[in-house]
């Protein structure tokens, strides 16, 4: 629960064991009423409090034991402990990547990788990175695709990303690279990197956490955009998920392309409908009845393509 | 306030046990952190009844309440996962009626809340099988534990909080045998 929920419910037990203790005093009274009316989740988990507190009253059917009858305390704990324990086994389940030094995913696939220096790479479909990390530098060479990087922190060797003639520096920081046709996309979640092109050594542009900037292979970087919720969304792909903010559906067949052999094709009558939602990278299909579902079109789906068109 | 302690029962009676079966119902279709606020904004709107004598069905009732939560969700397209709209018309929960497996026996619903009072911590534990189990009134308690009557308040507060944190937590595996049927229903 958020932790708000855990807020709400913690006031809405104290609550009940107030009225439970006896008659609310008139101050309290008019405090409870208070705290009721100013949110309707308020109401919801009092309720909700409330039918547990009377629900728990046919435990009056249970045997009395005695109150004094010792308690399986100790045997509670090491279940507690054992389950710590496995939970710990379980996360963290990066793989170390071997001594090759390019990571190649197919269409659909997406790796993360821990490199040598403690960085991790997470590459997304379809991608080529080449890595060398040497005594003084770090430098990783995008040659397609996309993958983005939490870099361990180590001022002594600059870590490089090249995509192209797109070039993009952190020391210890999180962002992510997207080669394009022309240039590439880069997007800060942690820190600052810097970014230039081989054409323009020069001309540097330095992005902070939260923005994103598009890298001009011509023209160099363009203006640095602000936009937290927007890197994050952009980077729904680490979890195998799109996410869509107001994107027409054209682009958002892209994205689905990029992900499946099996292209998701729009009707040019429906390519600038636009749409919200989140979706999983690898089931077209899925987001394609959704949006026929709101958009009243219909999908046909064969054997390489899943079409939508109007009714 | 004849009413509210109407809606106060029946949600005991008939929502807090079934909350395990929605939780499961919607594990498969939505994230995990969006199963709570679901569940917490069915209970806002169950909380904005006037009345429930007109409830004949209160299971088929709470899934339609969760239901046009999900679908008000989709259409502002913030939480839900997408794939929940491809099949909501699919779905026809109301005729629905549950096998006899999901029908919370008595005697299982017992059990249920021993554990719940067992896994408190110890004095917590004492207080309230001492109110619940026995019904002795929270003043008594205090007398026969010899702590202070704001102490026992502290206990059965915090008792009770740890109670609905865990009662959603053993609903979310107390998934149903049955799930995944219901999606086949009614297609055409």
């Amino acid at each position: 629960m958020s932790e708000n929920g855990n807020a709400i419910d913690a006031e809405a037990a104290r609550w009940i064991s107030r009225l439970d203790a006896g008659e609310l005093p008139l101050e309290q009274r008019a405090a409870l009423e208070g705290w009721l009316a100013q949110d309707s989740r308020h109401r919801g988990a009092f309720l909700r409090a409330q039918a547990a507190w009377q629900l728990l009253d046919r435990a009056r059917a249970l045997p009395v034991q005695r109150e004094d009858a010792p308690t399986s305390l100790n045997r509670r704990r090491a279940l507690v402990i054992g389950g710590a324990a496995t939970a710990a086994a379980v996360s963290g389940s990066l793989f170390l990547w071997p001594r090759a030094n390019a990571i190649e995913t197919p269409v659909g696939e997406m790796r993360r990788v821990a490199l040598k220096d403690g960085s991790i790479a997470t590459v997304n479909t379809n991608s080529l990175l080449e890595v060398a990390l040497k005594q003084d530098t770090r430098v990783l060479k995008l040659d397609k695709g996309e993958a983005w990087f939490d870099v361990a922190k180590d001022r002594a060797r600059p870590f490089l990303v090249a995509a192209g003639k797109v070039r993009v520096r952190a020391v210890g920081t999180a962002f992510s690279v997207r080669k394009r046709d022309d240039g590439a996309d880069v997007l800060v979640t942690e820190g600052t990197v810097e970014t230039w092109t081989t054409e323009a050594p020069k001309d540097r542009k330095r992005v902070k956490a939260g923005s994103r900037v598009f890298v001009s292979d011509v023209a160099g970087p363009s203006q640095v955009i602000a936009a937290a919720a927007q890197v994050d969304r952009a980077l729904a792909w680490r979890s195998g998920q799109i996410a869509l903010d107001g994107e027409t559906l054209e682009d958002a067949a892209a994205e689905f392309n990029r992900y499946n052999t099996r292209r998701l094709t729009i009707d040019p009558a429906l390519e600038e409908k636009r749409f919200v939602g989140w979706f999983r990278t690898n089931e077209p299909e899925t987001f394609a009845q959704a949006a026929a579902k709101t958009l009243n079109a219909t999908v046909v789906v064969s054997d390489n393509e899943i079409h939508i068109a109007p009714k | 306030m004849a009413e509210r302690s109407d809606i106060v029962h029946w949600v005991a009676r008939h929502i807090l046990p079934l909350e395990g079966e929605v939780r499961g119902w919607l594990r498969s279709r939505i994230l995990p952190a969006d199963i709570d606020d679901v569940v917490q904004e069915a209970y806002c709107r169950i909380a904005g009844l006037k009345q429930v004598a007109h409830i004949a069905d209160s299971r088929a009732y709470f899934f339609q309440v969760v239901r046009n939560i999900l679908l008000e969700q989709v259409r502002r397209a913030h939480i839900v996962r997408i794939d929940v709209v491809a099949e909501m018309d699919a779905l026809n929960i109301s005729d629905d009626r549950p096998s006899p497996e999901q029908e919370v026996s008595a005697h299982r619903e017992l059990k249920r809340l021993q554990h719940l009072i067992d896994e408190l911590p110890e004095r917590c534990r004492q207080v309230f099988v001492l109110r619940k189990i026995e019904g002795v009134p929270q003043k008594e308690i205090a007398r026969r534990l010899n702590i202070t009557e704001h102490t026992v308040e502290a206990h059965v507060g915090r008792g009770l909080q740890m109670i609905l944190k865990s009662w959603s937590q053993t609903a979310q595996q107390d998934i149903s045998p049955r799930q995944g049927h219901e999606r086949k229903r009614k297609r055409d």
